[in-house]
């Protein structure tokens, strides 16, 4: 809808962990959109996705109503979705696709709905907010307002899991060889550095950080490990699940090997709000675990 | 009855037999005998056979209804030929399979007996009735029934019909000069018959003149072929056209007329030494070379390899400065006329480059046409988390072969870079087996090769640690097995799991396969220096022209396709074109040159005989009602149908016209009609399978008709599980009688 | 109950449509999955072996074993997998069935007890009210946390699942039931 009628304004999708751990995620997200034009609005009585490797794990009779109800409330508004979470983006566009695809699914789910006076009609277009950067802005319009170039900076790119697979729904190319991160750390003037477990999970996702933390830790570890190895300074990523593991996780695992870690991490639009000349506390940067260098500040 | 009871078909006779109502009538009135088989228990299974049979007995013009176990058996024919012989029947329908499959047998059995065999008709009630309807026993049955019906209908207006002969010129055309190609080229010119071989490249070869050596005997490759490849460039009954492609094909069987479009290579084979001094001379040198898969780079002025045949030298036209920008050096066109400035090839060797030769066409007739065009190598880049193109230690297995040949970049050392290999990883079906890559056949060849060139390592580097990560290992030919586990007791490690990724070890130009060796269930990380993909064969791209030319189809595969998967691999649906080789499906030089000497030997069946049987069943213009309009001449895709200016009435040239109900259907004035195919015959099968005896509602009837003609012609696709290929290839499959 | 397969194909059919199921059978047990697996090179999970016990019907023995919640829903297996197995699917099916049986973890069923008290995996404290305050944002976002009615909504769907009972949920301590004694396994 938004792209072709050129309306700039998306229905902003949550989740738990943006609002409710990463608000500078919400932040920086919110600000760099409205520099572009784009208005994001609050989608009232949103739940949890809800997060599709659990919910999606343990029953999916009851994970697709509640995404069902997510997508019914953005439909409601007209408008077509913007998310900052790959549990979210993952969530919500299979549920959206299983039940466009699916109409038994959607009846015996809007029954459920309607029990509340709600439906899942398939008017609702989920988009993942780096998508909007790269795809609805574009890279010429963002580089026209890059102002703090990161000229030297060896960035890490991190995509998580569910923004790129399973590629046959999320319509991104081939997993194996991504470009759309790329690009938006490119067009900062950083450098986007190639690293052995680049395409790694961070390893909280399906319920396995609940499972097991600390084998969950280890995972995020070798992941660190190796962007550490090529000399990145940090990394970057599009989801708020993801920052959860990679930022907080710096902390727990410090505590459960008794390393010392303080690798970096940034949310996308937090790297981009850096870039842009947002300051390190509009972009919620200094509230969180790993602390910004210089070298991304100055 | 029988639908009270649950049916059994174990109490089904093998045989049996019921008087047709008919049995009375008097001789020269149609007198049909219908046959329904049980093809073992393929039919009976499902449709209740004594059950038709008794049905087709009270059908109008049926004299005797009889069912048997195996009809295409000989006791089977037999009921028929003793019928025939006792002038009982004077038309046969047989219930039974495809058209497809059995309809040149039974048509056989009629003409033997002295029955014209086009009064024989077939009714499919296996591909059409028992097979897809497995689970519905009593529908089956009743659609049997209509579709015996229908035949019956059909069979008492049918006509006979006189197969004509045509000339066969005494020559072959064969496309693409791989060790296919060749061998199909030698055994025709050594049979006495001339030969036009096209080849698209500088040299023949194909892809065995990048080979090392082949498995299993680990012979040279060069010295097995450089020999037939000489053969073949010498051969007096071989017109040998490199640097040529097929420009236009038209004609039939016996007649094809064909164009090809020699492109120049700027040099006077005859004069060519075969020395060096133009390389030399050459400016441009950084044009990576083809032949050994870019790994080593080329001139402009090159030969593709030192064993090429002809022994001649080529300007590459696309990166020859003076061809592409005009000008070398001092030197352009113009001051070379002038003989002024000459470019630095032709100081170098003077009298023999030549650069005002141009395009050329050859016009010729061939009689029977072969095609081998060979395969590609599937892309690596499909699988994008071997990351080849990335890190240069993944290598195709095409460039390993190059880096094993003695004429190599390398001369024949494994290394890169300069570097020596200390651990060297291969990996299976690279592109092959994969639907995610769109590919999901066996490449057939790759389990060897990799067998082979892992040996080759070993042999070459002993301390080298070298390892087969692969899924199945295929040693399906003669001696393959026993190579197998030759290899093994070397040294190479066989290691079964595909790898999930490749990635480069930090600091270090090596780099990580981790893969699961799935027979301890264990991951592992294996570090490499080099990794060789086994790339799978995939349809050669450049064909398409081709298949467009000869109206061929392909498999869903992609790759050429057969008249019959199992009982006819290298004809087409068209007579007197063939496929061979690699361009039918991926295989092996044994098996390809094997089937290169069939379609040698199909095609020297014509050649030798000079004649060729055309299908009668095909297009007659009525002069009477033609009114010269010539609307037919546009659909007509085989250009059959010319208009005689004189008479004003439009003609069929019945060796062209292939059948397929084009002109039929669009003329105007009903005077365009197919032999076999006759409204009234159609529309009766229609009639009867509709039970419509409203002849009003018969008219609209009318584009119907002829939609079922194609159908009844197209079946053949569905009947082999195989698909028409697109565009043009599709439309072949609606000729009727094209095969 | 058929057999692990048949109520694969039953039950997650109805979700991803029979064919998605039916690629279990596909499987050649190239290794290729556990081969990039991140769970495979870190734990004793083996993605091939799974689908290898899921056709053997060893149920038993994989609803009891640790490892199948070690994967994390990566999608590289199923990217990668040349069948087209729909391996990630699967394995989520798998799990949904265990749960079903009551294979199922405190904290597992702990995260359906934080969304049917505040509709969020993740809740919201008063210390992440002060981060939201300090980046400028309201204090709560206007999610069915904030709203009873919104949250209703979401109590309702788990009402009407089963997923409630599922994870034996305690209505009247907003509680897993028996957390004392440590939960059914
Ligand atoms: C890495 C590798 C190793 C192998 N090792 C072995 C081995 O050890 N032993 C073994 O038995 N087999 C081996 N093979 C298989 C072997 O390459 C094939 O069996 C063989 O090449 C098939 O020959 P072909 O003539 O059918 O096709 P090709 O070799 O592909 O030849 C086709 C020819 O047709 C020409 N052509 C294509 N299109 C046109 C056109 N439109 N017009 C004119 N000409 C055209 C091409 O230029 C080419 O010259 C190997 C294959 C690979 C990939
Ligand atoms: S004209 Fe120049 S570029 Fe062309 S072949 Fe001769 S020397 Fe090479
Ligand atoms: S021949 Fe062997 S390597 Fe090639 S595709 Fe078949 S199984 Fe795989
Ligand atoms: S990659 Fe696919 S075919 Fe291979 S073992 Fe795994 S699931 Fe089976
Ligand atoms: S989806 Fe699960 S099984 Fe597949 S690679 Fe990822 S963690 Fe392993």
């Amino acid at each position: 809808m938004s792209e072709e009628e050129g309306t700039k304004e998306y229905a902003y999708f949550l989740g738990c962990i943006t609002p409710n751990r990463y608000p500078g995620i919400e932040a920086a997200t919110k600000r760099i959109l409205k520099e572009f034009g784009i208005e994001t609005k609050e989608m009232m009585g949103a739940s949890c996705c809800p997060a599709p490797g659990v919910f999606g794990s343990f029953d999916m009779h009851t994970w697709l109503p509640v995404a069902a109800r997510n997508l019914a409330i953005a439909e409601e508004m007209d408008l077509d979705i913007v998310v900052t979470c790959n549990g979210c983006y993952g969530s919500l566009q299979e549920a959206d696709h299983l039940l466009k695809g699916n109409p038994k699914l959607k009846e015996k789910t809007n029954e459920i709905l309607g029990k509340f006076g709600r439906e899942f009609k398939g008017t609702t277009k989920v988009n993942h907010s780096i998508v909007v950067l790269h795809d609805v802005i574009g890279l010429d319009r963002l580089k026209e307002k890059i102002t703090k170039p990161m000229n030297g900076v060896n960035v890490a790119v991190h995509y998580g899991c569910h923004f790129l697979k399973p590629r046959e729904v999320r319509g991104h190319g081939s997993s194996e060889t991504p470009y759309i991160l790329e690009d938006l750390v490119k067009v900062t003037g950083a450098k986007d550095v190639d690293y052995k477990d680049k395409l790694m999970c961070c390893g909280a996702g399906g319920g396995n950080r609940t499972a097991d933390s600390v084998q969950s830790l280890e995972w995020m570890r070798q992941k660190l490990v190796s962007a550490i190895e090529e000399g990145c300074d940090c990394m970057v990523h599009p989801c708020a699940f993801c920052h959860l593991q990679l930022d907080r996780g710096q902390a727990e695992m410090n505590k459960a090997f008794g390393t010392d870690y303080n690798f970096p991490i940034l949310f996308a639009t937090q790297f981009l709000g850096l870039a842009m000349g947002l300051s390190e506390k509009e972009c919620g940067l200094d509230i969180q675990t790993t602390t910004m260098p210089e070298k991304l500040l100055k | 009855m029988a639908e009270e009871e649950e049916y059994d078909y174990t109490k089904i006779p093998p045989t049996g037999s019921v008087e047709g109502i008919a049995a009375g009538a008097p001789e020269d009135s149609p007198r049909i005998g219908v046959y329904v088989c049980h093809c073992g228990i393929n039919i009976k299974m499902v449709v209740d056979v004594e059950d038709v049979t008794r049905y087709a007995a009270s059908l109008p013009n049926v004299v005797v209804a009889r069912h048997y176990i195996f009809m295409c058996s000989d006791p089977g024919q037999d009921l028929i030929r003793k019928d025939l012989a006792e002038g009982r029947v004077n038309r046969v329908i047989v219930a039974s399979c495809s058209p497809r499959m059995h309809e040149p047998t039974f048509r056989k059995t009629c003409s033997d007996s002295g029955l014209n065999p086009f009064y024989y008709e077939m009714a499919n009630i296996r591909e059409h009735c028992s097979w897809p309807h497995g689970d519905f026993h009593k529908e089956a049955t009743e659609k049997a029934k209509e579709l015996v019906r229908s035949a019956v209908a059909r069979s008492a207006l049918l006509e006979p019909l006189e197969e004509k002969l045509v000339d066969v010129k005494p020559e072959a055309l064969v496309i693409g000069g791989g060790v296919t190609g060749m061998y199909a080229a030698l055994d025709i010119a050594n049979g006495g018959y001339k030969v036009h071989l096209v080849e698209k490249k500088p040299s023949i070869g194909g892809h065995v003149a990048q080979l090392s050596r082949t498995f299993p005997t680990l012979e040279r490759v060069a010295s097995l072929l450089t020999p037939r490849m000489i053969e073949v460039g010498a051969h007096p009954n071989i017109d040998l056209m490199t640097c040529s492609e097929v420009e236009e094909i038209g004609g039939y069987i016996g007649n094809f007329d064909v164009k090809v479009k020699r492109k120049p290579r700027y040099i006077d084979m005859e004069k060519c030494k075969d020395c060096t001094p133009c390389i030399e001379a050459c400016p441009v040198k950084d044009i990576p070379d083809e032949f050994n898969e870019g790994l080593s780079t080329r001139s402009a002025i090159y030969i593709p390899f030192p064993f090429a045949v002809p022994p001649a030298y080529t300007i590459d036209a696309e990166h020859c400065l003076l061809l592409k920008e005009g000008k070398c050096g001092d030197a352009t066109l113009e001051t070379i006329k002038e003989g002024k400035a000459v470019p630095p090839c032709m100081a170098a060797c003077p009298g023999v480059i030549d650069f005002e030769q141009k395009d050329e066409i050859e016009e010729f007739t061939a009689g029977t046409i072969i095609v081998a065009t060979g395969y590609d190598l599937v892309d690596p880049g499909v699988s994008a988390e071997y990351k080849y193109g990335v890190y240069p230690n993944v290598i195709t297995s095409m460039e390993f072969e190059r880096l094993l040949s003695p004429g190599g970049p390398t001369g024949g050392k494994i290394e890169l870079n300069g570097k020596e290999p200390k651990d060297i990883m291969f990996i299976s079906c690279v592109g092959s087996r994969n639907k995610q890559v769109g590919n999901e056949y066996c490449s057939r060849v790759c389990c060897m090769y990799l067998a082979k060139q892992a040996y080759l390592a070993k042999e070459q580097l002993p301390d080298a640690d070298v390892k087969v990560a692969f899924q199945d290992v295929r040693a399906f030919g003669k001696g393959f097995e026993e190579f197998y586990g030759d290899v093994k007791t070397e040294g190479v490690f066989y290691m079964r799991g595909l790898p999930g990724e490749i990635y480069k070890k930090p600091g270090s130009d090596r780099v990580v396969v981790r893969g699961e060796n799935t027979f301890i269930g264990e991951p592992y990380e294996q570090e490499a220096d080099l990794v060789v993909l086994g790339m799978g064969l995939a349809p050669n791209k450049d064909v398409k022209s081709i298949i467009s030319m000869l109206k061929l189809s392909t498999s869903v595969d992609g790759f050429l396709m057969e008249a019959h998967p199992k009982l006819r691999p290298v004809d087409t649906a068209t007579d007197g074109i063939f496929i061979a080789g690699c361009c039918a499906s991926p295989k092996d030089i044994t098996d390809s040159i094997a089937q290169g000497k069939a379609t040698a030997s199909g095609s020297l069946l014509y050649l030798v005989q000079g004649m060729a049987k055309i299908e009668p069943a095909i297009s007659q213009i009525d002069e009477e009602i033609c009114i010269g309009c010539a609307r037919c001449v546009d659909v007509c895709p085989y250009g059959a149908l010319e208009l005689d200016e004189v008479r004003h009435v439009m003609t069929v040239n019945e060796a062209v016209c292939k059948g397929c109900g084009g002109c039929n259907s669009i003329c105007p004035s009903g005077a365009a009609t197919m032999k076999h195919y006759r409204d009234r015959q159609v529309y009766a099968q229609i009639e009867a399978l509709t039970e419509i005896t409203d002849v009003g509602m018969l008219a609209e009837l009318e584009s119907a008709a002829t939609a079922a003609v194609a159908a009844e012609a197209s079946a053949g696709a569905a009947d082999t599980g195989s698909e028409a290929g697109e565009g043009e290839g599709a439309e072949t499959e609606a000729v009727p009688g094209a095969e | 109950m058929g057999t692990l397969y048949e109520d694969m194909v039953a039950y997650g059919g109805e979700v991803f449509g029979k064919e998605h199921m039916e690629t279990l059978r596909e499987c050649v047990q190239c290794g290729k999955c556990t081969g990039g697996c991140p769970s495979g090179r870190n734990t004793a999970f083996r993605t091939r072996k799974l689908f290898q016990m899921a056709l053997t019907d060893m149920r038993e023995e994989i609803f009891n074993s640790p490892e199948l919640w070690f994967c994390s829903t990566c999608y590289t297996c199923y990217e990668r997998c040349p069948k087209g197995v729909k391996t990630t699917d699967l394995i989520r099916t798998i799990r949904n069935l265990a749960a079903k049986e009551g294979h199922m973890s405190v904290p597992h069923r702990m995260i359906g007890v934080y969304v049917l008290k505040t509709s969020h995996a993740v809740p919201l404290g008063p210390a992440q009210m002060e981060l939201r305050k300090a980046v400028g944002l309201d204090e709560m976002a206007p999610t069915a946390q904030k709203y009873k009615d919104q949250l209703e909504q979401v109590q309702t769907i788990f009402k009407t699942t089963g997923y409630d009972a599922m994870i034996d949920f305690d209505w009247d301590t907003m509680n897993l039931k028996g957390m004392d004694k440590g939960g059914k396994k």
